[in-house]
């Protein structure tokens, strides 16, 4: 057993509101700067939808992330040998227009104008050439809450059918946010010719040495969920950072701090590393199985033996069991991955949504659960789609998490209004009375401390003079193209 | 006069800011030393610019280099006459190859809306004499015979001379102005160098084929491998 740490992070998606808030905290921080203007750490995508950059899932258009090749993973996008002979053009990187032209908007003009006749107006202009641009054709959150959604939500890829966007009786949506995923087995990591990107050991975060980058641009395609960005300014590559500053001193991350919706959990995982390669190797519909499998109980000594051996501290360990993820992923069984398919080990995890909580229309009333909720089958947002998105395709284990949800919520519902509770309820659902109390404190009243156990970097066991003076983003030095 | 400035100051300047400018660079500010794609910015032209390019002009640099520090292989192959014609004319193909993709970069530098933010005079600079390069050494291959032979009776010698540091310029005094100048864009090219974003190709990553596909970081010595 080769235990790690990992930090992670859990996103509700019932209670997200859309609001983007979170990637402006990210954007105000890390991203604002010239070269980096159309870059979205932290995206909030509207689902259905075709996401950020278009159709990101689609792998056959970027060859992302890793596929099964007889008893080996291999990169889908190319392997050592043609990654030489393809450098000087990358055939699989995204351009700016897969994710947009950014823009901002001339507001020196409102003061500077001449007197005219019509009042003076903001006009847009490119945040890359400079250029007036007469019609903006695309920004971030262009097709936010389905907006354009024949041409947009009708493209996603997880929709069996497509026309169910554009019937009001059927209709669905909720956001997904995302951020890097910071994968046990990145494929940005793998894909990069110079090292320049790697896993840290002590708490899993991925990072791109700016100092070792040389801008040779395999990461950007090789991510399957696009999560490495190329900086058009200083010919490198970036990507979330897991603000890292932030959680070494024990804070929550930028976006989840400043989550409105308080849909997001961070926390410690314990995993094994000997058991990610074969658990990669299984079929697209046992991957959730799989996921589960790799991560490690915090509270069996064994595990504790094996994780101090690998330096992981008690304090990390202590973290490691309060872990709202480790509840969440594992205990509970309510979170689950991003695309699993794609056979990074996504380390950021998707409680799915209910919402609406709405039958199709027609047949809401044949099949309601405790009197009260649809039945999972005739939920809105429809299984198949929930399944493509979360699961490799695994219907039943979607199911099985929804179950949970509704039950948790016949439950309370029962409790709240002192009406008999029928503990048949929660049993089949595989959750007790204990759980559901515990999980709805997580989901709603929760504070912080609850929903971020973050332990900090125990910098006086190591050696704190190896690392000074290493900088990040060019904050000692300066990058860029000069004049 | 000219032929001392050319060929003995105008090299070891050259050398020089190679050999002092290029650590400096390394050691001061790494988060320069990039290739600089534009790819993000514009690919459809880039497709046929820099594949043209460097398919072109890779081999060419490698074979220049191969006269220079193998001369005794370099002859004995070429005392064949097919193997002479067959290289002669693989490297009039390859650097018509490169001109095409250097004028390709060219023209779609001059007529991109977005790469104008990105492109620094250096980069006109080292374009314009790239294209310098290519164009006399596709002029030589066309016009000026058998180059590759009487490049290891001329330029190499001279080379060899420079390296060791007793230069003798009449190897290079009696060739025609074409191979001169060419000669002199060459010391310019390796003078430049270390100022432009040609840096990545002293960079070239080969690492990576041998190592394991998941790179960790351990802060702390003690712990994990
Ligand atoms: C040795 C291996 C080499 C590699 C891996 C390499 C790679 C690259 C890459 C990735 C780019 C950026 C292309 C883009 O915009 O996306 C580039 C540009 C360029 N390379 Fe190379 N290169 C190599 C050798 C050379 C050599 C030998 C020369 C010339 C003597 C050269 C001259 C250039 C120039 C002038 C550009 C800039 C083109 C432009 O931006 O307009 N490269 N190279
Ligand atoms: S999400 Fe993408 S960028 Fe992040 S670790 Fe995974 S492969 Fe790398
Ligand atoms: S801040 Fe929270 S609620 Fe708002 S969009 Fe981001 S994740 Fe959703």
């Amino acid at each position: 057993m080769d235990a790690r740490a990992q930090l992670v992070m859990v996103f509700h998606l019932d209670k997200c509101l859309g609001c983007h808030t979170c990637s402006i905290s990210c954007k105000n921080i890390w991203t604002d700067r010239r070269g980096a203007e159309y870059m979205w750490w932290n995206n909030v995508e509207t689902k259905p939808g075709v996401g950020y950059p278009k159709k990101w899932e689609d792998q056959e258009i970027f060859k992302g992330g890793w596929v099964v090749d007889g008893n080996d993973l291999r990169l889908k996008a190319l392997g050592k040998g043609p990654t030489l002979l393809n450098m000087f053009f990358q055939p699989n990187m995204p351009k700016l227009e897969d994710y947009y032209e950014p823009f901002d908007f001339d507001y020196g003009n409102l003061y500077g104008s001449r007197e005219e006749n019509d009042q003076p107006v903001a006009e847009a202009f490119s945040q890359i050439s400079g250029r007036k641009i007469d019609v903006i054709r695309g920004g971030p959150n262009w097709d936010d809450d389905l907006s354009g959604s024949q041409l947009y939500a009708s493209n996603d890829i997880n929709l069996e059918q497509r026309g169910i966007v554009e019937d009001y009786g059927k209709m669905f949506m909720h956001w997904v946010p995302r951020i890097c995923n910071h994968c046990l087995n990145p494929a940005c990591v793998a894909s990069c010719p110079s090292r320049a990107i790697y896993k840290r050991g002590e708490d899993g975060i991925v990072l791109v040495d700016q100092n070792v980058c040389k801008g040779w641009r395999f990461c950007t395609s090789a991510c399957p969920y696009k999560k490495v960005y190329f900086n058009w300014d200083s010919g490198k590559a970036e990507k979330c950072i897991f603000c890292f500053p932030r959680t070494e001193t024990g804070q929550c991350n930028a976006c989840a701090h400043s989550c409105v919706g308080r849909i997001r959990y961070v926390g410690v995982l314990l995993y094994d590393a000997e058991r990610v390669e074969r658990a990669l190797l299984r079929p697209d519909d046992q991957l959730v199985e799989a996921h589960r499998d790799v991560i490690l109980d915090p509270g069996d000594p064994a595990v504790r033996d094996a994780a101090r051996k690998n330096g992981v501290s008690d304090q990390w360990l202590d973290a490691a069991v309060q872990s709202p993820v480790y509840a969440l992923v594992k205990e509970f069984g309510l979170a689950l991955p991003l695309h699993p398919e794609f056979r990074t080990l996504p380390m950021a995890y998707y409680i799915p949504s209910l919402s609406p909580v709405l039958a199709t229309l027609g047949d809401s009333h044949e099949l309601m659960e405790h009197g009260v909720f649809p039945s999972v089958e005739t939920l809105r947002a429809p299984l198949s789609f929930l399944a493509s998105l979360l699961a490799g395709g695994n219907r039943e284990v979607v199911a099985q998490v929804l179950g949970k949800l509704i039950a948790l919520r016949a439950f309370l519902r029962a409790k709240n209004l002192h009406q008999p509770i029928d503990p048949e309820v929660l049993k089949k659902a595989g959750l007790d009375e204990a759980a559901a109390l515990r999980i709805y404190r997580l989901f709603t009243i929760g504070g912080y401390d609850e929903r971020n156990v973050i332990p900090a970097q125990q910098r006086e066991e190591q050696d704190p003079h190896a690392r000074s003076g290493e900088s990040g983003f060019g904050i000692l030095k300066k990058t860029g193209r000069g004049k | 006069m000219l032929n001392t400035f050319l060929f003995v100051v105008l090299p070891y300047a050259a050398l020089a800011l190679f050999a002092f400018v290029t650590p400096y660079r390394y050691f001061s500010n790494r988060l320069t030393w990039s290739a600089y794609s534009t790819q993000f910015l514009e690919r459809k032209t880039l497709y046929w610019g820099s594949n043209s390019w460097h398919y072109g002009v890779i081999p060419v640099v490698v074979a220049h280099f191969f006269g220079i520090f193998a001369p005794d292989a370099m002859q004995s192959i070429l005392a064949n006459r097919q193997a002479l014609i067959l290289l002669e004319s693989a490297g009039l193909g390859l650097g018509l190859f490169a001109l095409f993709g250097c004028l390709v970069l060219i023209v779609r530098r001059l007529v991109t809306p977005f790469l104008g933010p990105v492109t620094t005079a250096g980069d006109w600079i080292l374009l314009a004499l790239l294209l310098f390069q290519t164009a006399t050494g596709v002029y030589m291959g066309m016009f000026l015979r058998w180059g590759s032979q009487w490049y290891l009776h001329t330029a190499v010698p001279y080379f060899h001379s420079l390296l060791l540091f007793h230069p003798q310029a009449e190897y290079m005094s009696d060739v025609p102005m074409v191979f001169k100048l060419h000669a002199a864009g060459a010391f310019l090219i390796v003078a430049l160098l270390p100022f432009t974003k040609l840096v990545h190709l002293l960079y070239v990553p080969f690492d990576f084929l041998k190592d394991p596909p998941i790179l960790y970081r351990w802060r702390s010595p003690k712990a994990g491998g």
